[in-house]
């Protein structure tokens, strides 16, 4: 035990006064911040939003906030940006302070959580819709009736869609090129796909992966089970959504609507299931893709703009993600979904929620209806961080700097295709995601272990959709 | 201490001393615990107030596939990762006690323990990218050496062995400061002793060494599988529990239960087993270590 | 205590015959060939162990469409600090540093206060229910921060303190391992240093201040070097426990770095991690030393 030299003391002991004197100095300016008594609003008089940080341009919350202030000088908002990694971190956020009894009054809420919320903790936006009808026919006008009707529950509309994503395809020109191979044509079949694969296999070399995806709800087996006529829960509408579909869409349009889907029975032992879990270990075996693997796409990007993968799937808001990581416009492209049976593409959705519990359920609709503003999104999607649900934002100066060259595919997913579905995500959705992306992993993981792995998850499938959420 | 009662005065000034943490603790720990096991007896989804369960809870525990091979899970994470961290950092501090330039021995001791600076759930981020089985950085360095790609994150077995890795790799230095501390206590007479009796290398090691840091073993296996049965962010990260539940652990599964699956009262279930799991296996420790830890 | 190196004993001190003398040289030889062995092996693992966080270095001063270049390198290419300017320009970094630096900075301080005198208390002072309440305060070490988030949170905002810096630092401050820790630290202390003051008149709490603290401070700088450490990089309570941008903390900026759906730059996203390592590496840089004797001196005793 020593402490002997005497200088070290005084040294370490001066040291540790100024350190104090400095923290003194620091903790009384920022009393107000860890006390908090400057932050308005938590006292509950405002409304409260909460958005996901990570979902919009954290130079443009304000903008959101102070814009909307000036058109209601009445509403005083709160914009909450939950910086949740994803989804899950985002849910656990809110569900906390629905459990303390500080709940938002609008949550912004993925298509994995629409009928969650719909169910448990949201609100119809019918009457709202209805009454301000003539303010909003511009909007649904300019919103593809897919997207609506994702956001639809048992016949009522609990959301408006503000962006999306489809499932396509992207393609990296440098692995194009080497392989001397264009960009497949709009029509490309899964056979299409796997030769391409192939040949880009044979001039790929080592530490190259012709095709990669991520194993998850979105954009992973899922596009697959859609583009095969098949899904892992047997897939029907609810009756009703007439009253939205006679009042805003033609007559074109409206054919085959209904008030929502229903997500029922597990079938994950359908022989066109199988068949796609055949075909992807298939690729699998021949070293075209490998195993998927869990959790999020962050390395992608950076294996996707390296040439070190050919194909992913993916949506809109790769475009502005691969402009961020440096990736030149003409540095890739992308192109639909191959066709298998089917053309159906998979599709998410985002929009505001209005929450049950909130006691300024009007003030809530004037932000909802606000946010899905032609101009408020404008501003909120610069970097094409996603797709707009409006079509009319889809243009050629849009995708200028980011690319791709094919920008056009992104909204014509929906218009050519429009029997394309949402991810399947009934109010079991937590349950439903794991199995899902537990047995897919095994059923991909090793040879044989499609059949076990399938059977397992028809099991854990029925036991997920047994439960009352 | 003397066995006389103190006069009131000390009294109270000892519960001064024990004041803050005492009532921390039981504020902030003790009371939430109490009101999780409370918990584990309702069905609570946060939404609806508790409605009162009974056994369920703890019968779905033990009838849940997936909850069980998450308990399993931890207790291979556990044995393998303590052991390893342990191993690692005994035998680093026991190679960096002998003879070599001090500036190189103060270099490595930092080096060491440096990892442990970092937040663990962005270091997986890059570990997630440097474990890819086609373009991650640890495959291409076995592939100089003549290996073929392994699945690191995308195979039961190796996605295992990932998520050890990467823990141990960021705990490791912890118990390894330890041990450089306990080594130096150990009087050096006993070393020139052992020496002039012939012991040399292992020998002295084992004869000598080992029981003398036994007090050092036995807390920095305790704190390291404290530790090690809570461990979170790298499967979270890594492999998001998977593939399948191969590397799904305790926390994990009760993360899963309470927040995405808004089953609280069951979470809170597996929570009380957990505590009740390291309970008995740090008790299990300190009774082995009565046979095996010796005090000078 | 200084330091453990040189704890082989010197050879060749006494010599006795040639041939002892010339065994001796040869198993001089053969130590000096193990040194450099070991040494070598030494490096090999301080290279494994450091190496991901070169990777993570370079890579934030790499343009993203080099970051996954195989061989991996570890100088940068070119050296840009485009990804440093963009973390600048996306988050309110100084608000950020300074939020995380107040909360470490009071729970290091208010750790090492309160694991001092609970410590001692624990390991010099008699009290009753002195075994169940040190087994209590162990055993809360072995409650995972997911279990009691809700409860905790519930007590906070019956407190009034949800969303407020104190919110971090109010639970943070009462430790169990620190407390621990501190308790094995004075446990080494000679009982007669104290015995000695009593003596000479001075009551417990002198004791405490004169006698036994000035020697804990290398035990409390480990405290508040290990707290400091964790309660940096710590995210999940951050997130729960903080809903307004004034209150976030560095890693819960960090975040929106990483884009929509992780589709941000992968060397934006680094350079991010290494801004917010300098601190935490900083604080252990100075507290190496205490910290080094800290370990060294308390042996750690059961």
């Amino acid at each position: 035990m020593t402490l002997t030299a005497p200088s070290r003391r005084t040294v370490l002991r001066a040291g540790g006064y100024s350190l104090t004197a400095a923290g003194l100095g620091a903790t009384a300016a920022s009393w107000d911040r860890l006390s908090a008594s400057d932050i308005p609003g938590r006292d509950g008089s405002m409304l409260t939003v909460a958005v996901l940080g990570s979902a919009i341009d954290p130079s443009q919350q304000s903008v959101l906030v102070e814009d909307f202030q000036r058109l209601h000088p009445d509403i005083r908002v709160r914009l909450l940006a939950v910086q949740a990694t994803d989804w899950n971190d985002f849910f656990s956020k809110i569900l906390t302070q629905i459990a303390a009894g500080s709940a938002p009054d609008v949550v912004y809420v993925a298509t994995e959580g629409v009928q969650l919320f719909a169910k448990r903790l949201g609100v119809a936006l019918d009457a709202w819709v209805r009454r301000d009808a003539d303010e909003l026919r511009e909007y649904f006008a300019d919103v593809h009736p897919s997207l609506v009707e994702s956001m639809m529950y048992e016949g009522s509309l609990y959301q408006l869609p503000v962006e999306f994503n489809a499932a396509n395809m992207y393609l990296s020109g440098k692995v194009l090129r080497r392989t001397h191979a264009e960009l497949p044509p709009a029509d490309w079949t899964r056979d299409d796909f796997t030769a391409l694969l192939r040949d880009m296999k044979r001039t790929g070399g080592r530490g190259f992966t012709p095709f990669f995806w991520t194993n998850r709800l979105w954009g992973g087996v899922v596009p697959w089970l859609f583009a095969n006529g098949t899904n892992v829960l047997t897939e029907s509408k609810a009756p009703g959504g007439d009253w939205l579909w006679n009042r805003f869409y033609p007559e074109k349009q409206r054919r085959g609507r209904g008030g929502g889907y229903r997500w029922g029975a597990p079938q994950a032992l359908d022989g066109r299931v199988e068949e796609v879990y055949d075909y992807l270990a298939s690729l699998v075996h021949d070293g075209l893709c490998s195993r998927p693997e869990g959790g999020s796409g962050t390395n992608l990007i950076g294996a996707f703009s390296t040439g070190r993968v050919g194909v992913t799937p993916a949506g809109g808001f790769w475009a502005g993600g691969l402009h961020e990581a440096g990736v030149e416009r003409d540095a890739y492209d992308a192109q639909f979904f191959p066709r298998w049976r089917t053309r159906r593409h998979q599709y998410g959705a985002a929009g505001y929620a209005v929450l049950r519990t909130s006691e300024r359920q009007d003030e809530a609709w004037e932000f909802v209806k606000y946010a899905v503003r032609r101009d408020v999104m404008t501003r909120l999607f610069q970097k094409n961080q996603t797709t707009p649900a409006r079509r009319s934002m889809l243009t050629a100066r849009r995708y200028a700097a980011t690319g791709p060259a094919h920008w056009d595919i992104f909204y014509d997913t929906l218009d050519r295709f429009p029997a394309s579905g949402p991810i399947p995500a009934p109010p079991q959705v937590a349950a439903v995601d794991l199995a899902l992306t537990k047995h897919t992993a095994t059923a991909l993981g090793s040879a044989g272990s499609v059949k076990p792995a399938l059977r397992a998850l028809q099991r854990d499938l029925e036991r997920a959709m047994e439960r009352d959420t | 201490m003397s066995t006389t009662t103190p006069p009131a005065r000390h009294r109270a000034l000892t519960w001064l001393f024990l004041a803050p943490t005492v009532l921390g603790v039981a504020v902030f720990t003790v009371v939430p615990i109490v009101g999780s096991v409370i918990l584990s007896f309702f069905h609570w989804d946060v939404i609806d107030p508790p409605t009162s369960a009974g056994s369920a809870n703890y019968r779905e525990l033990a009838t849940d596939t997936s909850i069980l091979t998450a308990f399993g899970n931890t207790l291979l994470f556990m044995v393998f990762a303590v052991t390893l961290q342990l191993a690692t950092a005994l035998v680093l501090a026991l190679a960096l006690q002998g003879r070599m330039p001090r500036w190189i021995q103060q270099a490595l001791r930092s080096a060491f323990f440096f990892p442990l600076v970092l937040s663990a759930a962005s270091i997986s981020v890059v570990m997630k990218y440097l474990f890819n089985q086609d373009f991650g950085v640890v495959n291409w360095v076995l592939g100089q050496f003549g290996a073929s790609p392994v699945p690191w994150l995308t195979s039961e077995g190796w996605a295992m062995a990932a998520v050890v890795l990467v823990y141990v790799w960021q705990q490791f230095g912890f118990s390894f400061l330890l041990f450089v501390g306990g080594l130096a206590n150990i009087p050096r007479e006993l070393h020139e002793a052992a020496a002039m009796d012939g012991a040399t290398g292992l020998r002295k090691h084992l004869r000598i060494t080992l029981p003398l840091l036994s007090p050092t073993l036995l807390v920095a296996s305790v704190v390291g599988v404290i530790n090690a049965l809570q461990v979170f962010e790298q499967p979270y990260v890594l492999t998001d529990g998977g593939p399948g539940d191969a590397t799904r652990t305790a926390v994990m599964v009760l993360y899963q239960t309470a927040f995405e699956q808004l089953r609280f009262g069951e979470a809170s279930a597996i929570g009380v087993v957990l505590f009740a799991l390291i309970l008995t296996v740090t008790a299990l420790q300190f009774r082995l270590s009565r046979r095996f830890v010796h005090y000078q | 205590m200084t330091s453990v190196s040189y704890s082989s004993p010197s050879p060749a001190s006494s010599p006795s015959s040639s041939g002892r003398l010339r065994e001796r040289a040869g198993a001089l030889t053969a130590r000096r060939l193990g040194t450099t062995a070991r040494v070598a092996g030494l490096l090999v693992v301080a290279l494994l162990t450091i190496g991901p966080v070169l990777w993570t270095v370079s890579t934030s001063l790499r343009s993203p469409a080099e970051s996954f270049d195989l061989p991996p390198k570890i100088l940068p290419t070119g050296g840009t600090l485009a990804a440093y300017r963009q973390v600048f320009d996306q988050l309110d970094v100084w608000l950020l540093a300074l939020n995380s630096a107040l909360v470490t900075g009071l729970i290091a301080i208010g750790q090492m206060i309160t694991a001092g005198l609970g410590g001692y208390a624990f390991a010099r002072l008699d009290f009753r229910f002195k075994r169940p309440l040190f087994g209590l305060v162990l055993a809360t070490m072995m409650v995972p921060v997911q279990v009691t988030i809700v409860p905790v949170f519930l007590i906070l905002k019956g407190m009034g303190l949800t969303d407020t810096l104190l919110a971090l630092i109010v639970p943070a401050v009462p430790t169990a391992f620190g407390t621990f820790l501190m308790r094995q630290y004075f446990l080494t202390m000679p009982k007669e240093l104290g015995e000695a003051a009593m003596i000479d008149g001075a009551g417990p709490w002198r004791v405490f201040r004169s006698v036994y603290a000035p020697l804990a401070t290398p035990g409390l700088a480990i405290v508040g070097v290990l707290a400091f450490n964790y309660h940096w990089n710590e995210f999940f309570r951050p997130l729960i426990l903080e809903t307004s941008n004034q209150n976030f903390t560095m890693p819960l900026g960090l975040v929106s770095l990483q884009g929509n759906l992780g589709t941000g730059s992968i060397s934006v996203v680094l350079a991010g991690v290494v801004l917010s390592m300098i601190p935490a590496v900083a604080v252990f840089v100075v507290g190496q030393r205490p910290l080094r004797e800290g370990i060294t001196s308390s042996g750690l005793k059961g």
